[in-house]
């Protein structure tokens, strides 16, 4: 009967590699964390400061998250908010999954366009992004999960093959002097900027009810942070010691210029298909992830057994948002509206709304704990 | 059974999409370009592009040298509107994923903003290891269209030129990330390869030549910049001590006035047999040449009683390779005269070299201002702006130390007889 049970759920360490990997695409694709304070060569040291400031920041999500580990995010949030706040929280956090995937659909689309295909028009590079996308989002959790286990070790052996391989091109002494240059002020709002951020921790509030080993979701938590911290300190280091503080901080994709830059012995160069291959299936795997947990919030949010049915028409909508907005403006290169963005949402839903989510819980610990038990 | 004929339906609408897709480039569409000219005439840029020619290799055997290659121009308001305007004489588009050098003519780089290249760096067919050379006091048309080496292809004899580097450090290989990434330092001031065309002496006179004068191209030397300002050209020697600062050479000569007289003193003095070959007879040549095996550079920056001192250590290693001169080098005490003589050159030259940065260009090329940021990150706040005022004004301390660990493979110099 255990075994019956386990067969749709996915085990720790394909959750670590899914949330590793939504985090380091990020980074892997256009490295935001370069241009935020205090925009120097101290910036790795913001990165590892930022960990406490996460742990701290998600505190509220993953205790509930741990209370109710049988629940989704969406469905906690009723049963704790009451059927109309409940109501209202679930669709913000169904709103918010929508906009990150809209967010990553229209980030790869750039992406393609402005590095590969310039002629290319956006609604094809869309499209077939999506039916991938989809088609993956229709073979369930454990499909992505186990997709997961191959192509994270494939991106992550990408990233320190070309970290490797650009050995000739670093210059380390950029990297001096160490926080002579930043002020404790820009090093800590650097370092809640990029914690609030990581907005891809909200997967890990919907997943618990799909976990192997529910205890382990603490470990996974910490263990997702550290180790993508750590990837993404090495990206951070390569580039900026390969292209310097400034002409990092110009590039709209920092990685893939320094890539551009390998050539070893006149016959390794031109070798950065292979991070375009990393690129796309890293941005699949996230939009899979994020279109799945779209079309489950949804249907959580307005009481329906099956998500299936909602993937195709959510991808319809990150379908024609992608279409409006990148046919307006670059989202990377004029990314100040991106950022902030990003930033205010991710607040609002791994900071604020679990605060005052918990707080209620608080108060009504005890109803909750007879209703759960009826 | 639906469904199978829909998911049918759907792959075989993506095959159709999938096979040419809209950025296909076909090679018969496309001209090939190795080398890009950069000039500014009359408020105009020229962009002057070798193309290659392709032909069937059957017929490359009998093909003159050039031939290989095609040259077009364009004239337009920026460096994309020139490129493009080639368009509308030139049957292929361009295509610069495999340019390999740009070359600004002088006329371009005198009173250059960054900004005027913003097209090289955020086109994304041009790769960031693109090699920038400037034409010395010509056009960057002037210098191109010549192959003087076994090279068929004019760009390939620029590159193999570039990448000679590493044999001579009278030159600097400089690409686009490179300048770039200086370019946006502060403690730092970017240095770019140089391109002159020279008249080539025809020696061979067997070789029928349709032209009346024949060149070459050199790419010794380098110039310096003040981030976009183009400030001065260091000669060949001058390059090559500015390598040796920035201890970017792997390999190389060093030539040095080979010293007068044997001092040894202490050891026996072997017998001089009789011979017809008078060791004392002056040569007419008096410089000697050691081969560099490994070069240490270490720059650093000290404040001394308030004058801010620049600081260069040289160790080198290496094997003597011609010795023209009545010593004897079995003793140790001529063999260290001789290392001595070699790094009173080294010294003479970086001194001459970094005098004349300080004094004719004001201009940090040596990264001393970066060296300074690390050591004194509180000072250099207060006077970054100032630097290379600063810096010209700089005291200089040089300290050269050589080593000879190989001698080739003969001892005594072939002039002097050892005796008994």
């Amino acid at each position: 009967m255990e075994n019956l049970e386990n067969i749709n759920k996915i085990s720790t360490y394909q959750v670590i590699l899914l949330i590793i990997i939504y985090r380091v695409t990020i980074a892997f694709t256009y490295l935001p964390v370069v241009n935020i304070p205090p925009g120097n060569q101290d910036i790795w040291i913001t990165l590892l400061m930022s960990i406490p400031y996460t742990i701290l920041l998600c505190v509220p999500l993953l205790y509930l998250g741990n209370k109710f580990s049988d629940y989704t995010l969406i469905e906690y949030t009723e049963k704790i908010s009451g059927k109309i706040a409940g109501k209202v929280i679930s669709i913000y956090y169904t709103g918010f999954l929508l906009l990150l995937s809209i967010i990553n659909v229209a980030t790869l689309v750039e992406i393609l366009n402005s590095a590969l295909f310039p002629e290319t028009p956006t609604w094809i590079t869309t499209i077939i992004m999506l039916i991938t996308c989809v088609y993956i989002a229709y073979k369930g959790l454990k499909s992505i999960a186990r997709g997961g286990e191959i192509f994270v070790p494939f991106i992550l052996g990408v990233i320190l093959l070309f970290i490797i391989l650009g050995y000739n091109n670093y210059d380390f002494t950029v990297l001096l002097p160490v926080l002579k240059d930043s002020t404790f002020k820009e090093l800590n709002i650097g370092a809640i900027d990029s914690g609030i951020k990581f907005s891809d921790i909200i997967i890990l509030a919907m997943i618990p009810p799909y976990l192997e080993r529910k205890e382990d979701l603490n470990k996974i938590y910490i263990k997702s942070i550290i180790y993508s911290i750590f990837i993404i300190i090495l990206l951070v280091v390569a580039t900026q010691a390969a292209l310097g503080i400034e002409y990092a901080k110009h590039t709209n994709f920092p990685f893939f210029t320094f890539n551009r830059l390998i050539n070893l012995y006149d016959f390794i160069q031109r070798i950065d298909v292979l991070s375009v291959v990393g690129w796309i299936t890293g941005n699949v795997g996230k939009i899979t992830g994020y279109l799945y947990f779209t079309s489950v919030a949804f249907s959580q949010t307005f009481d329906k057994n099956d998500n299936r049915p909602y993937i195709i028409p959510i991808a319809g909508i990150v379908f024609i948002a992608t279409l409006l907005i990148k046919d307006r403006r670059s989202i990377l290169s004029v990314g100040k509206v991106l950022q902030k963005t990003i930033l205010i949402t991710s607040t609002i839903a791994l900071f604020v709304l679990p605060t005052i989510t918990l707080v209620i819980y608080l108060f009504r610990k005890d109803k909750i704990s007879n209703t759960n038990n009826d | 059974m639906k469904k199978k004929i829909l998911f049918i339906n759907i792959i075989v609408v993506i095959a159709v999409a999938l096979t040419g897709c809209w950025n296909a480039m076909e090679l018969n569409t496309l001209g090939i370009n190795l080398v890009l000219g950069l000039d500014f005439e009359n408020g105009k840029v020229i962009v002057t592009a070798e193309i290659i020619e392709p032909v069937p290799a059957k017929e490359k055997s009998a093909m003159e040298k050039g031939s290989a290659v095609t040259y077009v121009q364009g004239i337009g308001d920026n460096i994309f509107d020139a490129f493009r305007n080639i368009t509308l004489k030139f049957d292929r588009k361009l295509y610069i994923a495999h340019n390999k050098i740009i070359i600004f003519g002088e006329g371009f780089v005198e009173g250059e903003s960054a900004n005027d290249i913003d097209m090289l760096v955020r086109d994304h067919e041009l790769r960031e290891t693109t090699y920038f050379l400037i034409a010395k006091e010509a056009k960057a048309y002037e210098v191109m269209g010549i192959a003087a080496g076994l090279e068929e292809i004019p760009g390939n004899y620029i590159l193999k030129l570039i990448n000679n580097f590493k044999y001579n450090p009278k030159a600097v290989n400089v690409n686009l990330a490179e300048y770039l990434r200086h370019f946006y330092d502060m403690g730092r001031q970017p240095v770019l390869g140089i391109i002159e065309k020279k008249e080539k002496k025809q020696i061979n006179k067997l070789k029928k030549s349709s032209k009346d004068k024949e060149y070459e191209l050199s790419v010794i030397g380098a110039a310096a910049f003040n981030k976009h300002r183009l400030v001065g050209y260091l000669n060949g020697t001058e390059t090559k001590a500015f390598n040796f600062i920035m201890g970017k050479v792997k390999t190389g000569i060093v030539t040095f006035p080979t010293p007068n007289e044997s001092v040894d003193e202490i050891s026996t003095p072997t017998l001089v047999m009789e011979s017809d070959i008078d060791s004392q007879r002056p040569s007419k040549i008096s410089m000697s040449t050691i081969d560099i095996i490994k070069l240490k550079s270490k720059r650093d920056v000290e404040i001394i009683d308030g004058n801010i001192v620049l600081k260069v250590d040289i160790r080198l290693r290496g094997s003597l390779e011609e010795f023209i001169g009545n010593m004897d080098i079995s003793s140790d005490i001529e063999m260290k005269e001789i290392e001595k003589a070699c790094s009173q050159e080294i010294k003479n030259k970086l001194m001459n070299t970094l005098i004349k940065v300080q004094k004719e260009f004001e201009t940090d090329i040596f990264g001393f201002g970066n060296i300074f940021h690390r050591k004194y990150p509180k000072e250099w706040h207060e006077i970054k702006d100032n630097w290379n005022e600063i810096f010209s004004k700089s005291d200089l301390q040089v300290e050269v130390k050589t080593n000879v660990i190989r001698t080739g493979l003969i001892n005594e110099p072939i002039g002097r007889i050892k005796g008994k």
